[in-house]
């Protein structure tokens, strides 16, 4: 057995007795893709049920405006008649009511007029239920028919009614349900990025900082094993809990992920086995990568909470960029294959909507991602080889 | 047999080792006795080739330290100031550990943690994680991590430091066994009667210099005082007051 594969199995085998630290590595990948499904199942349900749910409000009054009930009524509506009483307010603010349309007792009188007519809308807009939106289909349906006896009106005096209208917007709401659904998808590379992080988080620190504390550092480094081959064992067995992490999210979110109901919004959603092994793949390299900036970083660090506190920045540089990119809408192009975290990031954005991705691109940060993981590792080989590393 | 010839070594602008010549010899017990802060552990750190002295040389069975590292590891066994044991292992797979990055095979390594769990009476916490042990437990293990492969050169850094009489007193047979073997034992130590008893030889640092070099009996004469403590005090304290009350 070489001195590698000696430091790397004791490594290995020390993290896995730390059941703590191991579940909290591996929480993120296990527990993301649920929460994750979890939103996604809940924005749908409610994009897709939004339109079809009729629109529920109470009315005081209906007995003065016989015309404007029989007009809500035709509407995908939910009336419920209320007897007058003294303050409408006291219903809504105690929650027996959540909207309420009152229609005064001289409604039939200003009608015949001509005058104009205010209705009062009692709701409380601190409830985030479905008040709102119940309020505004209220108002869209009180305005359609008020336009509408508007219209008439001048029409009976001879005028043009688009008088009356000089400009209108009209609204194209092109987003759908699916249109939704990719929004939340898109943030799912930054998920596989923070969970290649995590896995390793744990053991970079306990193997390079948390060994220095221990004092186990100094005997180690009196046994006739290469530094190079140290470094790589510690680097190999943080790599591995990295994939371990990587792999643990695949399967949980490959589990997870019928439940979301993507046929209902005309969605052929497809993370099958070949969308995650290509993941994995592409994912491989950055693994390495962040296996050695973790290494290298928590080498600096004097002890366990220092380098805690380090490498939670650490985490943050390859995430914040994908934040960016995701505002901005960016799509993997050729320049961005050469930078970690965003080319792996851009390639499984593509693969998870289903789009394919440049052979090119993907040689590119492979290949890029390696050569930069190869130098961090190189780092940690000096860094172990000064005697500063004694702290 | 351990030879240094003018180590120094500064860290930074501070200069802990300067110029320490000695001796250690095969079948002998040697002390390096010296205040806190005297340079002790950075000698041992470059005899172990943790450190690279800044000049000087020091060879180990006539291996330098600088030039033939590897073989000097092997050739040497530490047990460090902490004993730095991983707190997961149990005490075997600490041991075992070493074992194995000193390239012993397995029907050697588990042979010879057999002999040194029953040579440091550890059969009874061993197969247990380190987590739990007493400080004479930790040595002992530390100990048999250091001698698993029953290297020539046994290099202690204050071994009794926080050990009971009883602990202390087990060491000591143990150390006074390694000489029975022929091995050449060096061990640094602040504490004067632990010296007395145990050693044939000692050297005083004091300020990261050798104020004196030789047997116990040598110690004695030069001094011109019969005890111990007091030689000690006058050989390596002296300077040490001198430069507290500049």
């Amino acid at each position: 057995m070489s001195g590698f594969s000696i430091v790397f199995a004791k490594e290995c085998i020390d993290n896995l007795r730390d059941k703590r630290t191991l579940f909290s590595s591996f929480s993120l990948a296990l527990l993301g893709p649920i929460l994750f499904v979890g939103i996604m199942v809940f924005v749908l349900e409610r994009a897709l049920g939004e339109s079809d749910d009729p629109v529920e409000f109470s009315v005081i009054g209906a007995q003065y405006a016989p015309e404007l009930m029989k007009f809500l009524e035709n509407g995908n509506t939910e009336i419920t008649n209320r007897d007058p009483v003294a303050d409408p307010r006291s219903l809504v603010l105690n929650g027996d009511e959540s909207l309420i349309l009152i229609i005064s007792p001289n409604y039939e009188e200003r009608y015949t007029q001509g005058s104009p007519i205010t209705l009062s809308a009692v709701f409380d807009g601190s409830d985030l239920s479905s008040t709102r939106r119940n309020l505004s289909q209220l108002h869209g349906l009180v305005n359609q028919y008020g336009r509408v006896i508007g219209l008439l009106r001048l029409q009976l005096r001879g005028i043009d009614p688009s008088i009356a209208n000089p400009i209108s917007v009209q609204d194209v709401d092109v987003a759908s349900p699916a249109a939704r659904a990719l929004t939340i998808l898109a943030s799912l590379p930054y998920f596989l990025i923070l969970v290649v992080f995590m896995g390793g988080f744990y053991l970079a620190i306990d193997t390079t900082a948390g060994e220095r504390e221990h004092g186990s550092l100094e005997p180690l480094l009196t046994q006739p094993i290469s530094r190079a081959q140290l470094v790589l064992g510690k680097v190999a067995a943080t790599s591995l809990f990295g994939a371990l992490s990587l792999l643990i999210f695949l399967v949980s979110l490959f589990l997870a992920i019928p439940f979301v109901p993507f046929d209902r919004i005309g969605m052929a959603l497809e993370i099958g086995w070949i969308q995650n092994v290509t993941i994995f793949i592409i994912g491989l390299p950055l693994i390495f990568f962040a296996a050695a900036l973790l290494t290298v970083v928590a080498s600096f660090a004097k002890s366990y909470k220092e380098a805690q506190t380090y490498l939670t920045f650490v985490i943050l540089v390859p995430t914040l960029p994908l934040i960016i990119t995701q505002l901005m809408n960016v799509g993997p192009s050729l320049p961005l294959m050469f930078v970690p975290s965003l080319s792996q990031s851009t390639l499984m954005t593509d693969l998870i909507k289903g789009e394919s991705v440049e052979l090119l691109n993907v040689l590119i940060s492979f290949s890029t991602t390696s050569v930069y993981a190869a130098m961090l590792t190189w780092v940690a080989v000096y860094l172990y080889r000064r005697e500063q590393i004694l702290g | 047999m351990i030879h240094a010839d003018g180590l120094s070594k500064s860290f930074k602008k501070v200069v802990a080792v300067r110029n320490v010549s000695f001796q250690a010899d095969d079948g002998k017990i040697t002390a390096l006795l010296g205040p806190n802060g005297a340079g002790k552990s950075t000698t041992l750190r470059m005899l172990a080739t943790m450190v690279k002295p800044d000049s000087g040389r020091a060879k180990i069975a006539n291996c330098d330290v600088v030039e033939e590292p590897m073989a000097v590891r092997q050739n040497i066994g530490v047990l460090p100031h902490d004993s730095g044991l991983y707190a997961r292992l149990t005490g075997i797979e600490n041991v075992r550990y070493f074992g194995k990055l000193q390239g012993i095979g397995k029907p050697d390594l588990d042979k010879r943690i057999e002999e040194l769990t029953e040579r440091l009476d550890m059969a009874n916490f061993c197969t247990r994680r380190t987590a739990g042990y007493s400080q004479g437990q930790r040595v002992k293990v530390a100990l048999a991590r250091a001698l698993v492969h029953d290297p020539q050169h046994v290099v202690l850094d204050e071994p009794t430091n926080g050990l009971d009489v009883m602990a202390t007193r087990a060491l000591r047979e143990i150390i006074l066994n390694l000489k029975a073997q022929g091995k050449c034992v060096l061990f640094s130590s602040h504490i004067m009667q632990e010296v007395e008893n145990l050693c044939d030889d000692v050297v005083i640092i004091g300020k990261g210099e050798v104020k004196f070099e030789g047997s116990i009996q040598g110690l004695r004469d030069q001094s011109g005082e019969e005890h111990l403590e007091e030689a000690f005090v006058q050989m390596a304290g002296a300077d040490e007051s001198a430069e507290s009350t500049k």
